[in-house]
């Protein structure tokens, strides 16, 4: 598990480099991440004590948003006040994000799969 | 010493460390999974929303101000960044499922991308919501951790940015089934890739509870939203700010 928690932690800080002296406009983590997709194509596999490291996170990862969005104490009287609006724009946006992704994954690959079969 | 200045002074010491947040924040998410497996993985009953509400309300009944505690959960906070790099995973996973469909798939998530920060920033625009949370809305369909590093990138609140990033996930995992099935779509690489855009994390992990290919799309959605988010985002907040 060390050693997973190591490569995470390795390609972390070499996103956070590069994010600081080469690409500030991107966050280090996110860089770290394409890093680490590199390394992986490059190498072909994950070794097994990444991937526990990384099923780790993701299994908990809900746990990592509570104490900044416990902030959510700052911010009441906004979000009372703009409450109308965040609901709609929120459930709004989620219909019309799933609705389009999914008419256009279904377009685009249904005419080319019936060519092939 | 009386009883009641022994205890003050416990309090004291107590609330100085960062056990007591640790100690709340790990306790009130425990307590949501109980509650979510209890209804029988209920996305209503969402172990992060209920977390959020719990940490929340105890520390305003103890009157402890949010910086004192995040002083103590920031080191849980810190491992998001750790959390985001291990997406690579899942993404990498997921890759070598494309089988040829990567040119529908990169299309589906530019426009799947382009209509969530559009809509949501436009409706939240026209019902006349502040620019504080109009920006907070732009990364909102990102996977929070990443959406949080941009949201610091382009100078808006990443608590907002989080708070509406979970709440999406949560809206996209109760309202996908219902919009995917009025659309009649049935493949299930389909559905679980609509997922991953529009609902992120706590939508994938509802895509795989139903099917291991619907959940591989998802994280593979979500994981390249947020790759191509990260980089769009501040130009496209820029360009209309």
């Amino acid at each position: 598990m060390i050693s997973g928690l190591v490569q995470i932690l390795l390609f972390q800080s070499l996103g956070e480099l590069v994010s600081k002296f080469v690409l500030p406009t991107l966050p280090g983590p996110v860089i770290g991440l394409v890093l680490l997709i590199v390394w992986l194509v490059l190498r072909k596999g994950i070794n097994h004590e990444l991937a526990m490291v990384a099923d780790g996170f993701s299994q908990y990862l809900g746990l990592l948003f509570v104490p900044a969005a416990v902030g959510v104490v700052l911010f009441l009287p906004q979000l009372k006040a703009n409450a109308l609006a965040i609901v709609s724009a929120l459930v709004g946006s989620v219909i019309l994000t799933i609705a389009t992704s999914a008419i256009v994954v279904r377009f685009l690959s249904s005419k080319p799969k019936e060519v092939n079969q | 010493m009386s009883e009641k200045h022994s205890i003050v002074e416990i309090w004291v010491y107590l609330s100085g460390s960062p056990l007591f947040a640790l100690f709340i924040t790990l306790a009130a998410y425990q307590i949501g999974l109980t509650i979510y497996k209890a209804t029988k993985q209920n996305p209503l009953a969402n172990p992060v929303a209920i977390a959020i509400i719990l940490v929340a309300s105890i520390i305003q009944f103890v009157e402890m101000p949010y910086s004192t505690y995040f002083e103590g959960a920031q080191f849980i906070h810190f491992l998001l960044g750790s959390a985001t790099v291990s997406l690579a995973i899942p993404i990498y996973r997921g890759l070598s499922s494309l089988k040829g469909r990567s040119l529908p798939l990169l299309a589906s998530l530019i426009a799947g991308g382009l209509v969530s920060i559009v809509g949501a920033v436009n409706i939240a625009k026209l019902l006349g919501a502040d620019s504080s949370i109009t920006g907070a809305m732009y990364p909102k369909s990102v996977t929070a951790p990443i959406a949080m590093g941009i949201a610091e990138r382009i100078g808006v609140s990443p608590t907002l940015t989080a708070i509406f990033a979970v709440t999406t996930g949560i809206l996209g995992a109760i309202l996908a089934p219902f919009i995917l099935n009025a659309l009649g779509m049935k493949a299930w690489w389909q559905r679980g890739f609509a997922i991953g855009i529009g609902a992120h994390g706590i939508g994938t992990s509802r895509a795989f509870s139903i099917h291991p290919e619907a959940g591989t799309y998802a994280s593979l959605a979500m994981g390249m939203n947020g790759v191509i988010s990260a980089v769009a985002i501040p130009i496209l907040y820029h360009l209309f700010n």
